[in-house]
């Protein structure tokens, strides 16, 4: 039986992630594991729209800043489908509690770096080894400008997507040689719910481009970072901010 | 499963993974010079090791591996361990 190969998009239920699932059922061949932790409605929404889109793919309910349960549904999964092939992780999941740094708590620290930094050890570690046997593969952090630049107001999103943003650079020099690529991905202000509630009229005057960027500018570059086009691209962290920090 | 038969399927997958003759996989050689093998090869060795045997390899399990002799004993210790 021939190999199905794979795309998991972890938070890929809204947002950034839902567009890009949708954008690489369009332009790729891939199966898509569209991950969520809570919004079950919108992952069946995304995966309705992959599917009317003529891709395939299925939805993988799991936390995956929770080591354990990501362990243990993935291993679930690669056993129900032994023919299954990974190639292609998106960690998109990522949440913040935005706050300053005097007032923060520990546990609004801790959950924002268990989420975006412990939640990329929980996914990808898994499937390295896979990769790395399978001689291929490509891995796209989902990180920020606030992991680059630091936002004031953001000192636990910054750091724990700055510490993505190291992790993106290490890991691509120790898998190279099998062929595997890891860049990051660093949004400025996307039109999405996490973005939902900031007034964009007056933000807007700080990007020289003048406009929130959207979800699907973003999904368009995650596109050709995960293509084979994009071979020699690697422990980059590619900026897309309408020239916000560069 | 007795030693022989651990070597053998040992040294089976090693000439076919890593490409060598059967001539240079003797018991005393060095292992990690005689395969050329780099970090990334243990990877190889460890799935193979599971699907074959049965048993889980770690980065510490090869800390005393030298030679194939070493390979073979550490092999043939996890079978027995899990047994």
């Amino acid at each position: 039986m021939s190999k199905i190969k794979c795309a998991i998009v972890t938070g890929g239920s809204r947002g950034i992630g839902s567009a890009i699932c949708q954008t690489l059922a369009m332009e790729s061949e891939y199966h898509l594991l569209i991950n969520y932790t809570a919004n079950k409605a919108a992952a069946e929404a995304t995966l309705q729209k992959v599917e009317e889109s003529g891709g395939s793919g299925e939805i993988i309910k799991f936390d995956v800043s929770n080591s354990e349960e990501a362990k243990a549904v993935l291993t679930t999964w690669q056993e129900a489908n032994p023919d299954a092939v990974v190639e292609v992780v998106v960690n998109n999941a990522g949440i913040t509690k935005d706050g300053l740094f005097m007032w923060m708590t520990y546990q609004d620290w801790d959950s924002v770096i268990q989420t975006s930094l412990n939640g990329f050890f929980n996914v990808t570690n898994f499937f390295i080894q896979k990769m790395l046997r399978n001689k291929y593969g490509r891995i796209v952090n989902m990180v920020s400008v606030s992991g680059v630049k630091g936002t004031p107001g953001q000192t636990n999103y910054s750091a724990a997507k700055g510490a993505l943003v190291a992790a993106t650079k290490a890991l691509a020099q120790e898998v190279a040689k099998r062929n595997i690529t890891v860049n990051a991905v660093a949004p400025g202000f996307i039109k999405t719910d996490m973005t939902e509630a900031m007034d964009e009229s007056e933000l807007k005057k700080l990007i020289p481009l003048n406009r929130f960027g959207e979800a699907q500018e973003v999904a368009d570059l995650v596109a050709f970072l995960v293509s084979k086009k994009s071979g020699y691209i690697t422990g980059e962290v590619i900026n897309i901010n309408g020239g916000i920090y560069s | 499963m007795n030693k022989e038969e651990v070597i053998e399927i040992v040294n089976n997958f090693l000439v076919e993974e890593f490409e060598v003759e059967q001539e240079v996989i003797s018991p005393k050689a060095p292992m990690k010079d005689t395969l050329g093998l780099d970090s990334l090869d243990y990877v190889d060795l460890v799935v193979i090791i599971e699907s074959n045997f049965g048993v889980k390899l770690g980065e510490a399990d090869f800390v005393n591996v030298e030679s194939f002799q070493d390979f073979y004993d550490m092999i043939e210790n996890k079978i027995k361990a899990k047994a």
